[in-house]
């Protein structure tokens, strides 16, 4: 099939998706956005599959808006990189949407549901595939109101309609700075509104001109991925919203503020300075690092998903801003590495992140409670959510030979290309978010760690933890699924790698993918860019195991520096995974037929000091196995003591002790309330202007015309052959301020 | 610090209609007597409070008529006591509790309401303390007379409902088991540790899992064979308990042991307190790992072992004291050769004492933590070595003297911070006093009978003894034929463990077993 | 730091030759009393009227002292017409009555070394001061491959103080369970045995056996470290066990 004819497939069964939300019934909508969401996921992602491999980008052109030009919709390879990582969430969550959203139907109104879920995805297409800047903008303000709808679809449970709201409105200020870059952009060029136009003739822009709108659109695209500071809707917006839902959240449309970035930063505008990209650097690194210390400290799972997300965010962000840098300064090869270790990264927390949410979803259905102090005990309850759950957690705490191993590997080590730069100061950055990040990959096992070991392990710690649940096909396909490609994406990362290296490729960047998977070759003769005495050592690594069998480039991801910085790194997981699997075997063999035979095995309660029964209320809680990192992090988390109370009865039995523990978000803390106060400040002066009488305002309104007339007289006209859309919109945004 | 005399005017003077008092200037002792039981608190608290007298403990005996209620009071500095006596008939089985005026009560109430089913009024923790709730399902009072304490061993099946009381509110929080069996050789205690991670929040020490019910066997047997049961139930201060027994006996009798005696009773007694002090900084040095130096303390525990053993025949000194005096003669130059090995002993224990204080990595563990207040030591009424290192003076040698102890010069160490080191320091200076007692001793030595016969009559009396561990008091109360009647051991273990809890709390977990270490508590003492 | 090298060599070796060599030293053990070839009628009388706890039989004209009754109050030796002569000695070990000939193969893995687990059933402190005394420097077990661990699983030996008190019975049974087979008790102390002066009784035991099966015995009260390292070294089949002697007043649980 063509992409054409997929896409137009694809809008079509969205369409039938809402139609079907409309005219069904409560049940059947549930079945219908199973069905149809799975055949558009699949339509949509084949799409982006023939994207990626064909030459050439496709255009088709819509409609023609005189003063806006052509609506045109173009995918390139870039696009159908986030199409089909956006397709698989989609496809995972409509799978699981079966199962989980069952008990929903009589509760909230699933219908209304479905017509959101179609529309959102529609509108994260076009997003996706917008060929010009009116198209893109439409699609991200639908997308932004279809998130807002499905993530408040439970707002009657919870009094608060506030966390949608807040994401809602951090949106829109996100999407505000964006509409700004844009127009810039488009003011700095030929004045088309058309991306391929943007691209052309943005690239003899001025650097101030690229400061500026760098800095909105990383705003405004930084706001919508969950990175440092305004991402405090995140963690907020994700408890509250069915677990599906939250799927798509992190696993989908925070992927759209990373396409943002990419296409704004890489595609049209690629920076000519290292400041940007070292900016990105350090906002990827501290969002990595905040978005860890409180998915540490926090006991709901989802709360403690959601910050994950943001960690994971900040950590592909790092890998892009390295990129940039290296870009900037001109070394391609690196550039193209550490875009590679992003994409990778970015592609595994979509599918590790719906898989943990989909079985965070499954625990709250099952035991109602998502708090993990009171969770426990699970592995027994529900087998297959705990099988799976821990191939997501060992992914997302990158344990090799899994996806998120591979993937943040390669983040780490395209930091330590950093040898390559020559100024100092950058790569002493670099080393400062290398720190960072390790930093961040162990609190990230210590994070899982706590939550598996809490959730699903010991005893149950409530009283629904007891039995065996229900588990429905679609829930253990969807999980089942997604836990196959995150040991897929891991154990064959060589077959992986060189897809992103074509995404690459297309950002006029060298294919990177060559320098990390080099072919197997037969002669030094194939390959002279490599010099003969590495080759045989290469060989000798036993790095070309597998040739003739095994289809493709090879099996081990490596990487050999340049002359002035030769330093190689290597790593094979898929050798890892023949290992493990041939040293598993060979282990259970040998128990089985030395140590079973001889020796039998009894079991026995747990040992618990001669007591006669361990209590579940003896065992460490969530908060004392993650106290360690409350204690040693508590300049940060800054936790203060509002109340103590102790109350004692006839003097000195003691009854009851009480503590209640304040806590400011460090974000909060740092930056927002001082900059809430300051602008309330500000603004009291400013309230000054307010005093009601009404010759004044009248001469404000004659002030801001004349200075509009005389802006409109003097240069504007040379520059900015836009002007008259232009002073409409500032006039407006004057207007909102005052 | 009133004496007895004007303590009983006082008393009535206060209480007019209330209280009878009447003063024994030979003990010496004074005993108030309440008419109403109400009245109770109030003077508990007077004589703890302005008086200044120390509480000992709560003995309660039932005859065959009555219930009685004896509070105990000593002076801190002088020989004197105050009994505060209640009489109820039996069915009257409740008294007001002191325990919300003078906290040291509490833990004796308990234990009386346990095995008694006497009811403390006002006392809102009865229960689960002597006969575990999750074990002893049903009400049973084992002190009680009905009770044929030739029950055999039921099988019980624990009750698996049973929670503890839990008093952190954090959500977070969960209380850590510990015991009754872990690490090593230790004595079965469970320990219930409220946490929210890293710090102890609360310890609640659950006790009593030794407990061998000898005060119920003690009932009917002969003063012979109660003296086995005194001196065994808390073998590490075999010779303190027996001690502490035969002087209530011999008090109960007006026996007089003959000179030669009271100095040799004294000369071993030091001997057990230097063993048992050389034990607990053993235990101190191994609760933090510093391997060499509990080494060579263990070594000078075992020097001293042997010598008690070479000297006495038995390691513990079983089955020496017997009332009237002691069960066999030493002569005069095996107590001086033994106290100069005493004293060669001590030499290597001021060594190592010099060495413990310049080993830093030691004293980080042993410093500031577990801190005991003088405060709270009042208030809790420690006892020993451990109120001591709290800057809260008293030693009954000093205070009460017995056996002779007033012919003697020694010195009473005091130390005012209460923490690990400061109780290390005690125990090393106390166990120098000791040496040096005993090599006082064994050139004091009269000549003459080693001991006198004793007539056994009706009669009850309390025996004291400054344990190693702290004062400990024996009550004991024969009837005809010299049979027991009532005994009640009050232990220094039972009054300090009560108190354990304020060193504990809020010290790290790692702490903790050096904490427990530096008190050097006995469970077999406490449980009896 | 150099202080303690130079106290340590200044301290010289203390160990014991034990197992090797018998241990001469004086004060490491109060002995036993020691049953006389013959005796008078009265005086055999006399002294088992006169033994608290039954230890001293008088049957048949002949005196037989059960060490696993003994308390070691001294009244046979001290406080009598009729001293009875206590033997010197440290080697009291005897399989569990009824067994005769060594117990079931107990593995060669446990002649080489030995994890103990000791659990405190209610005894009086001096039982368990002794078992504490076997690491010091004196007596070092750890030279004959006995270590005491802290958890059941790894333990090969139950070593058992106490007369087994009511709240201990569960938390003993259930470390009895606890341990993976093959595994060894070993009853340590007259309490251990046959309860001492405390039982049984309403809150205790006569001894370990009715609890948990015991295969060694060591009596004394308490048995000094020689008599346990003894117990030990015959658990691990390196020492020959004395004979039980499980005379005595009927009505010790066996």
């Amino acid at each position: 099939m063509s992409l054409e004819a997929l896409l137009v497939a694809f809008f079509v069964l969205s369409g039938i998706g809402v139609l079907s939300a409309a005219l069904l019934s409560e049940q059947r909508a549930v079945q219908s956005l199973a069905w149809t969401g799975s055949a558009a996921s699949l339509a949509i992602g084949m799409a982006g599959a023939l994207a990626i491999a064909a030459k050439d980008s496709f255009t088709v052109a819509l409609w023609s808006l005189p003063p806006l030009g052509r609506l045109t919709l173009s995918v390139d390879r870039l696009s159908g990189l986030f199409l089909l990582v956006s397709a698989s969430v989609f496809l995972l969550t409509s799978i699981y949407s079966l199962g989980y959203l069952r008990p929903y139907a009589g509760q909230f109104s699933t219908r209304a549901l479905c017509a959101c879920y179609f529309t959102l995805f529609a509108s994260v297409v076009v997003v996706l595939t917008a060929g010009d800047v009116f198209t893109f903008l439409v699609g991200w303000e639908l997308m932004a109101l279809f998130a807002y709808g499905v993530v408040n679809y439970r707002k009657r449970h919870e009094e608060d309609a506030r966390p949608g709201y807040l994401m809602l409105a951090m949106g829109e200020a996100g999407f505000v700075a964006v509409v700004v870059a844009f127009l810039i952009m488009a003011a700095s060029s030929s004045g088309s509104l058309a991306l391929s136009e943007l691209r052309a003739h943005l690239v003899s822009v001025g650097w101030q001109t690229r400061w500026i709108v760098f800095l909105l659109s990383f705003f405004g695209f930084g706001v919508k991925a969950g990175l440092a500071p305004f991402n405090r809707w995140l963690p907020q917006a994700h408890p509250v919203a069915p677990a599906n839902i939250s799927a798509l959240l992190s696993g989908a449309l925070l992927n759209l503020g990373v396409y943002g970035i990419v296409r704004l930063n890489v595609d049209l505008m690629p920076p000519t300075t290292v400041g940007p990209g070292l900016l990105v650097l350090l906002v990827g690194t501290l969002s990595a690092l905040t978005g860890i210390l409180y998915a540490n400290r926090t006991n709901d799972i989802k709360e403690m998903l959601a910050n994950s997300s943001i960690e994971n965010m900040g950590i592909i962000t790092a890998g892009l801003g390295a990129g940039l840098v290296f870009m900037a300064v001109r070394e391609p090869v690196l550039a193209g590495m550490a875009w590679i270790a992003a994409f990778y990264q970015m592609t595994n927390h979509s599918v590790y992140k719906s898989l943990l949410f989909f079985g965070a979803g499954a625990i709250d259905a099952n035991v109602g409670t998502r708090d993990m102090d009171r969770l426990g005990g699970l592995i027994k309850r529900m087998p297959w959510i705990a099988l799976t759950f821990l191939i997501g957690a060992l992914s997302i705490a990158a344990f090799p030979p899994l996806s998120g191993f591979v993937s943040e590997w390669l983040t780490l080590q395209s930091l330590l290309q950093s040898a390559a730069l020559a100024s100092t100061a950058v790569k002493v950055v670099f080393a400062l978010c290398g720190a960072g990040l390790a930093l961040t990959a162990g609190l990230a096992v210590t994070c899982f760690a706590k939550t598996y070991s809490m959730s699903f392990l010991g005893m149950p710690r409530s009283d629904r933890g007891h039995g065996v649940a229900q588990e429905s096909p679609s829930i253990r396909i969807a999980t089942g699924l997604s836990a196959a490609l995150c040991v897929l994406l891991g154990v064959v990362p060589t077959f992986v790698i060189p897809i992103f290296g074509r995404v690459v490729e297309a950002l006029r960047v060298t294919d990177a993918s060559a320098a990390l998977v080099p072919p197997f070759f037969k002669s030094a003769s194939e390959r002279p860019l490599l010099p003969p005495a590495f080759v045989d050592e290469f060989h000798n690594l036993g790095a070309q195991v597998g040739r003739g069998l095994v289809p493709g480039s090879g099996l081990v991801v490596l990487h050999r520096g340049s002359s002035h910085n030769p330093v190689v790194f290597a790593m094979s997981t898929t050798y890892m995974s023949i290992v493990l699997l041939l040293l598993t075997a060979l282990l259970v063999f040998v128990v089985r037929e030395f140590v079973s035979r001889r020796s039998r095995s009894a079991r026995a309660a747990p040992w618990a000091g001669g007591l006669a029964a361990l209590r579940p209320e003896s065992t460490y809680t969530a908060t004392g196995f993650s106290n360690p990192v409350s204690v040693t992090f508590s300049a940060i988390f800054n936790p203060t003591i509002t109340e103590e109370r102790l109350e004692v009865i006839a003097g000195h039995f003691r009854h009851r002790l009480t503590r209640v523990v304040a806590e400011v978000h460090v974000l909060d803390r740092v930056l927002f309330q001082p900059l809430a106060r300051r602008t309330l400040e500000i603004a009291g002066t400013l309230s000054r202007m307010h005093h009601g009488r009404l010759n004044a305002y009248a001469a404000y309104v004659l002030g801001t015309l004349l200075v509009v007339l005389f802006l409109d007289q003097t240069h504007v006209q040379d520059r900015f052959s836009f002007s008259p859309a232009l002073i409409l919109i500032v006039a407006l945004l004057l207007d909102r301020v005052l | 610090m009133l004496n007895l005399a004007s303590m009983a005017s006082e008393a009535e003077r206060r209480w007019p209609e209330q209280v009878q008092a009447w003063v024994d200037r030979r003990k010496p002792v004074c005993e108030l007597r309440p008419t109403l039981s109400e009245v109770l608190p109030e003077i508990a608290q007077w004589l703890a409070g302005e008086v200044r007298y120390r509480f000992a403990g709560l003995i309660v005996e039932e005859h065959q008529t009555e219930w009685e209620f004896r509070c105990l009071f000593y002076a801190r500095k002088e020989p004197g006591w105050a009994h505060l006596l209640i009489r109820q008939p039996l069915d009257a089985t409740s008294v007001p509790s002191i325990s919300p005026q003078v906290h040291a009560a509490d833990w004796h109430e308990r234990e009386a309401e346990d095995l008694f089913g006497i009811t403390f009024e006002g006392h809102p923790r009865l229960g689960d303390f002597v006969l575990h709730n999750d074990l002893w399902q049903e009400a049973v009072n084992p002190m009680r007379r009905d009770f044929d304490e030739r029950t055999a061993l039921a099988e019980r099946t624990p009750d698996t409902e049973w929670r503890p009381r839990r008093i952190v509110q954090d959500p977070g929080a969960f209380a850590m088991p510990v015991g009754p069996i872990y690490s090593g050789v230790t004595e079965s205690v469970h320990f219930l540790l409220e946490t929210v991670g890293e710090d102890v929040i609360r310890a609640f020490p659950r006790l009593f899992y030794k407990y061998r019910g000898i005060e119920k066997i003690a009932v009917g047997q002969s003063v012979d064979q109660c003296l086995l049961l005194a001196e065994r139930f808390a073998a590490t201060t075999a010779f303190s308990h027996a001690l502490a027994f035969c002087q209530a006996v011999e008090t109960v009798c007006r026996a007089k042991v003959p000179p030669r005696a009271r100095t040799l009773r004294v000369f071993f007694a030091e001997l057990e307190r230097f063993r048992h002090h050389a034990g607990v900084i053993q235990e101190i040095c191994e609760s933090t790992a510093l391997t060499v130096a509990a080494n060579q303390a263990a070594i000078l525990e075992e020097d001293l072992l042997r010598l008690s053993c070479s000297l006495a025949g038995h390691r513990y000194l079983f089955g020496l004291v017997i009332p009237g005096g002691l069960s066999c003669d030493f002569s005069d130059s095996a107590c001086r050769e033994a106290s100069e090995k005493a004293a060669e002993i001590l030499t290597n224990f001021q060594d190592l004492e010099q060495q413990l204080r310049y080993s830093s990595s030691f004293l980080d563990r042993v410093e500031d933590v577990g801190i005991v207040s003088e405060k709270h030591a009042r208030e809790f009424g420690l006892v020993g070595p451990i109120a001591r290192a709290s800057g809260l003076a008293g030693d009954l040698r000093e205070a009460q003297p017995y056996s002779g102890y007033e012919r003697f010069a020694f010195g009473a160490p005091l130390e005012t911070e209460g923490d690990g080191f400061a109780r290390l320091r005690v125990l090393f200076a106390e166990a120098a006093e000791s040496a040096r007692l005993m090599a006082q001793a064994a050139t004091m030595l009269d000549p003459g009978e080693v001991c006198a016969s004793v007539t056994f009559q009706p009669g009850a009396a309390l025996g004291w003894v400054e344990a190693p561990r702290g004062a400990t008091f024996h009550w004991v109360r024969l009837g005809t034929g010299g049979v027991i009647e009532r005994y009640h051991p009050i232990t220094p273990s039972f009054v300090n463990w009560h108190g354990f809890h304020l060193a504990a709390e809020n010290f790290a977990f790692q702490d903790f077993p050096i904490i427990l270490a530096t008190f050097g508590l006995s469970a077999a003492e406490n449980d009896r | 730091m150099s202080q303690w090298v130079i106290k340590g060599l200044q301290t010289g070796i203390k160990t014991t030759r034990y197992p090797a060599h018998e241990e001469t030293q004086g004060g490491v053990s109060p002995g036993l009393p020691s049953a006389p070839e013959r005796v008078a009628d009265e005086q055999g009388r006399h002294l088992a009227k006169l033994c608290p706890t039954g230890a001293i039989v008088f049957e048949d004209g002949t005196l037989r002292v059960d060490p696993r009754r003994c308390v070691h109050c001294f009244r046979c030796s001290r406080a009598t017409h009729f001293p009875l002569d206590w033997r010197p000695g440290y080697e009291w070990a005897s399989y569990a009555s009824g067994r005769r000939a060594p117990a079931p193969p107990w593995p060669r893995v446990f002649s080489t070394s030995l994890h103990i687990l000791v659990v405190d059933a209610g005894d009086c402190g001096a039982c368990l001061n002794e078992v504490k005394q076997l690491n010091n420097p004196y007596y070092n077990m750890h030279r004959l491959g006995f270590f005491i661990t802290p958890t059941p699983r790894q333990a090969d030996i139950l070593l058992v103080v106490g007369p087994v008190t009511d709240h201990m019975r569960i938390p003993l049974r259930e470390a009895y369970e606890a341990i993976p087979t093959p595994k060894l008790v070993m009853a340590v102390g007259t309490c251990a045995l046959s309860g001492g002066v405390f039982g049984p009784s309403f809150v205790s035991g006569g001894g370990v056996a009715g609890t948990v099966p015991v295969d060694i015995e060591v009596p004394g009260s308490p048995p000094p470290p020689l008599a346990i390292l003894h117990g030990l070294l015959v658990a691990a089949g390196r020492k020959d066990p004395v004979a039980s002697t499980n005379v005595g007043k009927a009505g010790a649980p066996a």
